[in-house]
């Protein structure tokens, strides 16, 4: 191509501390940062234990759950909306799998499929009410959280006569969705894995991802530019109640049963969890790499505190001003990937 | 004027409840020419521009693309038209790089089947050049975003993006209203470029100056008529700003200032 | 002071409400009340039953106590009326509430938990005053029902529960019980963990408490893994107790990562099935049972007796729980799960 001769000329050599200025403009840079400093804080303050295969498998075992609904809340988030349903399609969806195959001893794999198929469901309708309403999809879907409380505890006490309903998954489920490796570490951390490179893919190397971006960025341009918005809206939210029942699932095979109480706390740790990430509450800007390190600082904090031997009372404290913290430094990074760090203009101004 | 108009606006009113945007305005838009478009806030230009670019529909009157009458039912007609529409801010995502802005909704791929994946190195490429063919040689790297850039080459960006994918008319909504001194000349001369590479623009301001500048043709709007419309060279600057603020008004407003001020003049 | 027993979907429903208001910084709406008339009123008594949410598996089962017992009222040509509030973010003053309405009904007798007795001790004084005869059930104890004039208290006892509790894992060779608090600074849940304590000490063995912060709360893997780690630091934990089934289920997990099945013994308070299986597969110790349809059942009844016929029964209070399934009643009490009544 002739293009790239003068493209090569104008290029700005690669010096380590230019690379160094670029990385530090990633979206994912201050979570980066957060997440090295409460592992070493906590390796320093929990010691050997947490240390330990057990130790990591603590943390690993809750970030990888939590990481997984996370990752496809993110794609929501940078598209500029949010999900607060996450909780009760956890909750729906492991019902919907033990009651199937649990009480009515369905196979289990129909019952994964029904249980896949209420999360994906609620995330369409989800999306359908988001496109079709102009709500803020804040209101939406915490309604919607709402009401797939009542239908499951409704249902499930109609059908049941019980808020609790016991299931043992098939042996190839167990060894898919609820076997502990090692005896520590969950296949919730392999999926979690697995749905990263997935959700890279989408963000980063399909035009969907572009797509995500410029809908969170300005939804009018996008939708002037030819983008397909109330599509790519609503598979967002179908995206985000798959993984919530995905989950669903998993805990459903790990634990056994299911309960209508479970996934709420999912709700704003996944939120938390995505902002520590560097994801922008109000769309347009994230990656997955910073939710995913996002999610490892958050259960890390949360985790951790119980090899350090303090009064647990503190935990939610420490939390918080996590929190603030990512939320702070995170602003100061996009600041700087906005306007400085660029070191090629200064002599041109 | 020997050409023949690309897009003509025939006796075209859009009436909204309660009042009229526009009444009965015909123009002409050519090819490799500029048209600029002057008017106080609430003359009529949004809507106009807003005919233009499919967003609205008039209530009479007719649009013409090439001699042809067309109707155009959503953005997406104008725009497959080859008709562009550039916003003060540029219209563009400021925290996507400007690879990826610039190919926002036509993403280049590569690849097959499932591993067809985005061409992020062709768009960052194409993107970058397109902007230096603009003379924005600044910017070298495809992969900054576009909130880093000055609110000149946000502009060039989008004007790039416009011309790159054959845009024939290319609509600057008051490309210069937010910019400095010097960002504002740069925008003038992107505008010239563009002109130069054949392409017709129309560009709306109430920046008199600006549009003596680059303007090849006028038509002033005053609430929802067309005032009236000038080739190059035939309307001092002075007739105009009086003309765009409704004449006597500006001229009472520029003696009352004078004696108020020591007889400072006004100028734009 | 106590409050409700809540179930597990109870506590998570006011949390997500607390939640959601901190975020939206709007303010709660007052409860509207659940009615549910059992019958029509003829000529009898007509008792209003005041409890939690319907939806609550702890109150459902309560409320099963009370339709049961309602079977004699209207037989007697009376009414039984169940009021609860439709959720708990504003406990104390909704009960007040409905206190009152069920003075204005008509009310000749009227059951009440005395959660937030700061609350809701005005309107039981209310009713007391207008005659009517008011029996507390389920939170409050003996203290706030002398306090409000009421005839009695029928209930467990969060600390001689927990006692109970502390008691029984020690003598069964437990030497230092971890007391698993999801809610932590809940008063009746702070009274169970402290009853383990005590009752642990008694018998020479020691107790601590791990309070998790709500931000785990309906998570089993972070619970799960919150006790794991603790199991993991403190090699002489060989004892855990949670306050819930569903905790308890989470630390039936925990306790098999960290793999101590063998020398870490399990118990809980409340009932489920999967806790029974454990109690009947010999992975847990025991289950805590309060015998919520027995407070339904003996509440209204005593309150119903008393306004026909004048008859009370002697012992105050009247205590309901704790009641140990073990190993060796495991069977008698899985029929009675599967009939609903515990």
């Amino acid at each position: 191509m002739s293009h790239t001769t003068t493209n090569s000329t104008t290029a700005p050599t690669k010096t380590l501390a230019g690379s160094i200025t670029g990385f530090a403009r990633r979206p994912e840079f201050g979570a980066l940062i957060g997440a090295l400093a409460v592992y070493a804080f906590f390796a320093v303050a929990g010691g050997a234990p947490f240390l330990a295969p057990g130790g990591s498998a603590s943390w690993l075992n809750v970030a990888s759950e939590l990481g997984i609904i996370a990752l496809l809340v993110a794609l929501v988030m940078i598209a500029g909306d949010l999900d607060l349903s996450v909780g009760s399609v956890l909750a729906g969806s492991s019902m919907v799998l033990a009651i199937s195959s649990g009480y009515y001893g369905l196979p289990t794999i129909v019952g994964i499929l029904l249980a896949i198929g209420f999360g994906v469901g609620v995330g369409v309708i989800n999306g359908i009410l988001v496109t079709r309403t102009n709500l803020p999809s804040f209101v939406v879907t915490l309604a919607t959280n709402f009401a797939v409380v009542g239908l499951t505890l409704g249902f499930t006490r109609l059908l049941v006569g019980s808020t609790a309903v016991s299931f043992q998954a098939d042996p190839w489920a167990k060894f898919l969705f609820g076997e502990l490796i090692d005896g520590k570490f969950e296949t919730a951390i392999i999926w979690w894995v697995i749905i990263a490179l997935a959700v890279g893919w989408v963000l980063y190397q399909s035009p969907w991802g572009n797509w995500i971006y410029a809908i969170g960025g300005d939804v009018v341009s996008a939708r002037a530019a030819g983008i397909p918005v109330e599509k790519v809206r609503i598979s967002l939210f179908a995206g985000s109640g798959f993984a919530a029942a995905f989950v669903g699932v998993l805990q459903t095979c790990l634990y056994n049963g299911s309960q209508v109480a479970m996934g709420q706390s999912f709700v704003f740790n996944s939120i938390i969890a995505v902002v520590i990430g560097g994801v922008l509450l109000t769309g347009g800007y994230g990656s997955p790499i910073g939710v995913i390190l996002g999610t490892l600082t958050f259960a890390i904090v949360n985790q951790g505190i119980y090899y350090t031997g303090w009064n647990a009372d503190w935990a939610s404290l420490i939390l918080g001003i996590l929190l603030l913290i990512a939320v702070l430094a995170n602003n100061s990074f996009r600041r700087m990937a906005l306007t400085g760090g660029d070191t090629k203009s200064k002599g041109k101004k | 004027m020997s050409a023949t108009p690309i897009l003509s606006l025939k006796s075209v009113s859009k009436h909204f409840t309660g009042y009229r945007a526009l009444d009965d305005v015909s123009l002409d838009i050519y090819p490799g020419k500029v048209l600029c478009l002057l008017g106080d806030n609430g003359a009529g230009k949004s809507t106009l521009i807003k005919i233009l670019s499919g967003f609205h529909a008039p209530t009479s009157g007719t649009v013409e693309l090439n001699g042809k009458a067309v109707v155009f039912n959503s953005p997406k007609d104008a725009s497959e038209a080859g008709i562009a529409t550039v916003h003060q801010f540029g219209g563009t995502f400021p925290l996507m790089s400007i690879g990826r802005s610039f190919f926002v909704g036509v993403e280049p791929t590569k690849g097959w089947g499932i591993f067809k994946r985005f061409n992020k190195k062709l768009a960052n490429e194409t993107a970058v050049r397109e902007m230096q063919s603009l003379g924005i040689t600044r910017v070298t790297d495809g992969d900054r975003l576009i909130g880093g850039l000055s609110g000149g080459e946000r502009q060039a960006a989008a004007i790039a993006r416009a011309v790159h994918f054959g845009a024939n008319v290319l609509i600057l909504d008051e490309p210069t209203a937010a910019l400095g001194v010097k960002e504002a000349s740069h925008v003038l001369r992107i505008i010239m470029q563009a002109r130069n590479k054949g392409v017709a623009v129309v560009l709306v301001t109430h920046n008199v100056s600006h549009a003596l500048t680059v303007g090849d043709n006028f038509a002033v709007l005053i609430r929802g008529k067309k005032a009236d419309d000038f080739a190059k060279g035939q309307r001092t600057r002075e007739e105009v700003t009086d003309l765009m603020a409704g004449g006597e008004a500006m001229a009472e407003l520029e003696a009352e200032l004078a004696t108020l001020t020591g007889a400072i003049p006004i100028v734009e | 002071m106590k409050i409700a027993r809540f179930g597990k979907a109870t506590t998570f429903m006011a949390a997500t409400a607390i939640a959601a208001l901190s975020l939206t910084g709007c303010s709660t709406t007052t409860a509207a009340p659940e009615e549910t008339a059992t019958t029509g009123n003829t000529d009898g008594i007509d008792v209003y039953v005041i409890g939690g949410m319907p939806s609550d598996p702890f109150w459902s089962v309560v409320k099963r106590g009370a339709e049961a017992a309602g079977a004699a009222v209207e037989a007697a040509g009376g009414s039984v009326t169940w009021l609860g509030p439709q959720n708990y973010d504003n406990l104390g003053p909704d009960a007040g509430k409905l206190v009152d309405s069920a003075i204005a009904a008509g009310a000749e007798a009227i059951v009440i938990a005395d959660w937030v007795p700061d609350a809701e001790n005005p309107a039981i004084i209310r009713a007391v005053e207008a005659g009517i005869p008011v029996i507390h059930y389920n939170a409050g104890g003996l203290e706030q029902a002398d306090a409000t004039g009421a005839l009695t208290y029928i209930g467990s006892d969060d600390y001689l529960a927990g006692v109970a509790g502390g008691v029984a894992m020690a003598e069964a060779g437990s030497k230092n019980i971890l007391c698993v608090n999801t809610v932590p600074g809940s008063a009746n849940q702070e009274a169970r963990c402290k009853g383990v304590k005590d009752g642990a000490e008694s018998v020479g063995s020691a107790s601590e408490q791990l309070p998790l912060p709500s931000s785990n709360f309906g998570n089993p893997t972070a619970v799960a893994n919150a006790i794991k780690a603790q199991l993991t630091k403190d090699a002489t934990i060989d004892g855990v107790i949670t306050i819930g089934v569903q905790d308890a289920d989470s630390a039936a997990a925990a306790i098999e990562q960290a793999g101590v099945v063998e020398t870490v013994a399990l118990g809980t308070f409340d009932l489920s099935d999967t806790q029974l299986e454990r109690i009947a597969a010999g992975t847990q110790l025991f289950a805590i049972d309060q015998q919520p349809w027995l407070q339904g059942y003996l509440a209204t009844s005593a309150a119903w007796q008393y306004a026909q016929y004048g008859i009370l029964p002697a012992s105050r209070p009247l205590l309901t729980g704790p009641s140990l399934v073990t190993k060796d009643n495991v069977d008698v009490v899985s029929a009675g799960v599967a009939a609903g009544v515990r």
